[in-house]
């Protein structure tokens, strides 16, 4: 049977840049996936929490007020924490190449920065979700 | 909308010369908007704001005249030029006919603009000092009364000092050397111009009819209109870019393989730990009983019918924090759930 792919679409902070967010969530949408979208100022408890509760298999995070370096790492650990290292994160945003390089280090599954197309984020989250057979 | 009032209201009576408001479409233009949307929801923004302070039993002609707007200066050379006339027009009408001001000065709208941060592109950085260029170029021939370039780097980061540079020459270059400053409108009385002028009118005029008779701009948001006509305008550009209906030049056409390297500016994380030490000195050094009776005058007041800015002028002298101000206000109004409108 077919089962939809699952992303939770989360803006965590104080930051109010939510147009990438938005777009990002309707093009997954439009690929077929279910997506839920979590709105503005999200903590990482509150994020990892969300996940947990709707069952996803994705995160992606938009960041844009260059505090991806300590919301990350905090999201990371909570998933680490709440034993679902095997939801996928993801992080799109202002993101410099050598945080891009760490952060992936740390876990995370992919980091789109500026110029990445919704074409490539939907390819990638379809090809690295493992679909149950 | 009690805050910008009792802000208005204050600045009214207290504070004549004070620009109280800067009634903002930037932020609704970063948003994904179009041009027509950003300046019909600004303008019915400040149509919502001067009615709040007519029923506080304000005179339109004492506060309309320190009204301001805040316009995005985006790619489109012309459509960018009526959009500014377009609001002078609109705006003008507005308090003439709706809120029936007298005095001249109240039918003139005013306004700052900001390059289009969402139009930086990442790729090619150095582009972005020309399309900066040519937006901040389209507000000042649309007659804009102060001006913002953004930096080159800014779709990596705050900027560094050299990128900021460059944007602050390119005002001055524009100010100074270009002569486009010693005549206002110079567009005006162009046939393609006025054309456009109009139709932008015309669209924005039908937007703000569309929010009046959903009862006004607080329904209007509260129903999700603004944000799913702003979220699909967003969505349908990031379409025509991907499909390459949009030229956006070293993003879809004319690219690179190799980009050039940006030294951007990094900020050091131990900002962070200077500004908790600085919080936690004035904590100490303040009066914190004075601070606690001042919030709870705020408070106060903010549950009652009386203005807040006097009280929180208080809280202010006593050294209060912008986080406890904010929070005593959050005690009494709650704060907005944002509705998710994709």
């Amino acid at each position: 049977m077919d089962k939809r792919i699952r992303v939770l679409v989360a803006k965590p902070g104080l930051d109010g840049h939510d147009r990438g967010a938005k777009v990002i969530a309707r093009a997954l949408r439009d690929a077929g996936m279910e997506v839920i979208y979590t709105g503005l100022r999200q903590t990482p408890e509150m994020i990892v929490n969300a996940a947990l509760q709707e069952d996803v298999q994705v995160i992606g995070v938009s960041i844009l007020s260059g505090a991806h370096n300590a919301i990350v790492p905090r999201v990371l650990d909570l998933l680490r924490e709440k034993d679902m290292t095997d939801v996928l994160l993801i992080v799109g945003g202002t993101i410099p190449d050598t945080d891009a390089v760490r952060l992936k280090q740390q876990g995370v599954a992919a980091v789109f920065q500026p110029g990445a197309s919704l074409e490539q984020v939907v390819e990638f989250i379809r090809s690295s979700v493992k679909q149950p057979a | 909308m009690r805050l910008v009032t009792d802000v208005v209201e204050y600045a009214t009576r207290h504070v004549p010369k004070y620009n109280p408001v800067s009634i903002s479409g930037y932020h609704i233009r970063e948003a994904g908007s179009t041009a027509v949307q950003e300046l019909a929801f600004t303008l019915r923004d400040g149509i919502e704001y001067v009615e709040w302070a007519l029923a506080r039993g304000l005179d339109v002609d004492d506060f309309a005249s320190r009204l301001s707007f805040f316009f995005n200066a985006h790619n489109d050379f012309f459509e960018e030029i009526a959009k500014y006339r377009a609001a002078r027009k609109i705006w003008a009408n507005v308090m003439r006919d709706r809120f029936g001001a007298k005095d001249e000065r109240s039918l003139k709208l005013r306004f700052h603009s900001q390059t289009a941060g969402c139009s930086l592109t990442w790729q090619q950085p150095y582009n972005n000092i020309v399309r900066t260029a040519i937006q901040a170029l389209a507000a000042v021939l649309g007659g804009t009364q102060s001006l913002h370039t953004n930096s080159l780097d800014e779709a990596y980061a705050l900027p560094s000092e050299q990128a900021v540079t460059i944007a602050l020459r390119t005002q001055q270059i524009i100010a100074h050397e270009s002569g486009v400053t010693s005549v206002a409108d110079p567009l005006g009385g162009s046939y393609f111009l006025e054309e456009l002028t109009r139709k932008i009118e015309r669209a924005a005029l039908d937007y703000i009819r569309r929010i009046d008779e959903m009862g006004g701009m607080i329904p209007a948001i509260e129903r999700g209109f603004p944000q799913s006509e702003i979220a699909d305008a967003s969505y349908r550009y990031q379409q025509e870019q991907e499909r390459g209906d949009r030229v956006t030049v070293g993003v879809n056409r004319f690219t690179e393989q190799q980009e050039q390297s940006l030294d951007i500016l990094q900020i050091d994380e131990s900002a962070e730990q200077r500004q908790v030490e600085k919080l936690a000195r004035l904590r100490a050094r303040r009066d914190n009983l004075r601070v606690t009776e001042a919030l709870q005058t705020l408070r106060t007041a903010a549950a009652g019918d009386a203005n807040t800015i006097p009280a929180m002028l208080d809280c202010v002298r006593a050294y209060a924090t912008t986080g406890e101000i904010c929070e005593a206000l959050r005690d009494v109004f709650g704060s907005w759930q944002e509705t998710s409108v994709l």
